[in-house]
């Protein structure tokens, strides 16, 4: 698993209101949780990974001022506060989010972006207001098709095009798209989406624009450049093309691919001969409840089954645990295999496209055995 | 006394309070990724920093020089950087040289 490939040095560093993350880069911010954080079945607010696209990010947010506005194909435009939206019905669900990127630094050839190993997720309980409630209030014209939504943050010139993202509107009028006042019954930090932020649950958290402060209906769909030109997957049924080729068509990149990782203990870990040890990892998917989770401790020949902890909802991960007793000293190599209710699973070799999304080959992971 | 430092203390957190309910603030710290020396580097410091930091360049994985002359390309193109030609020669080369395969 380690990113030969990767040019920079990792290290940690504090960011505010955020535990020790990995730096990618520091303006705008990127920052990755280190796995051992996954070990939870709830990723702390501190640890939650963060990724900005444009370097003017807002570092203050003034509720006294601040409004959530709702405009465009609409009977009566609405300007919000935060007080406002918290009178609309709670709800509240863990949801999975995850870097459309994450993993993107495994693959080969190679790809420009963010080079993620695995920590461009987490798991993490959102409470807030549906969009849907809130869309209602403000009553949506006949003939609109999509939702634009725009947050704090800005280009730093004005060629630079501000970031935006749509769903259109039977998505966005869907029971648990969510306006998220709180991360685990707190508010968010900032670097995270301070005050709201979308939560669209099974999908890539490109589309959970933080800091939300605009949305517009609009009777167009959006054809801005996050998603005419970026945020795209080949269009073919695995998303994928031939490593290194250009693919004839794309599309937008939505729903997340089933994965599962091992935690603990962590690639490249030593163990005692005889003294028995219990892997356990993390498995989700887009939206769809984990079905099953498979592990082999001798290279993909032999696969038995895990066994799964606390189920929080089809949106939230399982965790899963498998007993080990390696009599044996030598290397193993330790594979998971997660199934989704729909039979989703994970590929065994890695599939690639250009912009290094959908990263969910069944890992390799080396255990040395002493 | 007494009275009058308690009325200073009201004060002040009533005060306080105001703002500070309403107000959420951080400071980032600063960057802190710096490029190794070598021809160029100046330019790259100058034209590739106008937008977000220099790690952008420096946790790229290696790539040959054909790959960064696209990128400062898109770059140019894309988001608008206003790099006059010659100065993008010297960018892709300096990066290919010191972050990427060489050639
Ligand atoms: C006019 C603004 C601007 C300038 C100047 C600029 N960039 Fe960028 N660059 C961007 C934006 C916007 C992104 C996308 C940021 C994101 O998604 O995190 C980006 C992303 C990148 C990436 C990440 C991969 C990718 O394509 O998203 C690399 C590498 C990069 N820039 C290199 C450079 C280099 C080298 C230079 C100097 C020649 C440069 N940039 C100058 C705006 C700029």
């Amino acid at each position: 698993l380690s990113p030969v490939l990767y040019a920079g040095e990792r290290r940690l560093e504090t960011y505010p209101e955020k535990a020790d993350l990995l730096l990618l880069t520091a303006r705008p911010p990127q920052l990755e949780t280190p796995l051992k954080y996954f070990k939870e079945l709830i990723t702390p607010n501190e640890a939650l990974f963060v990724r900005w696209h444009l370097a003017n990010i807002p570092t203050s947010v003034d509720l006294a001022t601040w409004r959530l506005v709702v405009h465009g194909e609409v009977e009566n435009a609405l300007s919000l506060t935060l007080d406002d939206l918290k009178r609309f019905e709670k709800i509240e669900y863990t949801a999975v989010i995850q870097c459309a990127g994450n993993g993107r630094s495994f693959f080969d050839p190679p790809v420009f972006g963010g080079q993620w190993l695995n920590g461009a997720m987490g798991n993490v309980t959102w409470s807030g207001v549906r969009l849907r409630d809130v869309l209602k209030r403000a009553g949506i014209k006949a003939g609109a098709q999509e939702v634009i939504f725009k947050g704090l943050d800005n280009p730093p010139l004005p060629t630079v095009p501000g970031f935006a993202k749509s769903l259109a509107l039977d998505k966005a009028q869907e029971d648990e798209i969510m306006i998220a006042y709180e991360m685990n019954g707190r508010e968010l930090p900032l670097l995270n989406g301070y005050p709201v932020r979308l939560v669209v649950p099974g999908w890539y958290a490109t589309y959970w624009v933080k800091s939300l402060s605009d949305m517009e209906v609009a009777a167009q769909p959006f054809e801005g450049f996050w998603k005419k030109s970026a945020y795209r997957i080949p269009d073919t049924a695995c998303g994928c093309v031939e490593p290194g080729s250009t693919p004839a068509k794309t599309i937008p990149i939505t729903r997340m691919t089933t994965r599962s990782l091992l935690i603990n203990p962590q690639d490249g870990s030593r163990l005692k001969a005889g003294r028995p040890i219990e892997l356990m990892g993390v498995a989700f998917s887009g939206g769809y409840g984990i079905k099953e989770v498979s592990v082999s401790v001798n290279g993909g020949l032999d696969w038995r089954p895990a066994r799964l902890g606390k189920d929080l909802g089809r949106h939230s991960w399982v965790q899963w645990y498998y007993p080990m007793k390696p009599q044996k000293a030598g290397s193993y190599d330790v594979r998971v295999r997660a199934v989704n209710s729909i039979g989703e699973s994970q590929p065994l070799d890695s599939l690639w496209n250009p912009a290094g999304y959908l990263w969910n080959k069944i890992e390799r992971n080396t255990l040395i055995v002493v | 006394m007494r009275i009058r430092l308690l009325f200073i203390l009201m004060t002040i957190c009533a005060g306080g309070a105001a703002g500070a309910a309403d107000l959420h603030r951080i400071t980032l710290p600063p960057p802190t990724v710096s490029l190794k020396e070598g021809a160029g580097v100046y330019v790259v410091r100058r034209y590739c920093s106008i937008c977000h930091s220099l790690d952008y360049i420096t946790t790229q994985p290696k790539f040959p020089k054909a790959k960064w002359q696209t990128e400062v390309a898109k770059m140019i193109k894309v988001y608008g950087a206003p790099i006059p030609e010659e100065s993008a020669k010297v960018i892709s080369d300096y990066i290919a040289a010191y972050y990427g395969t060489g050639s």
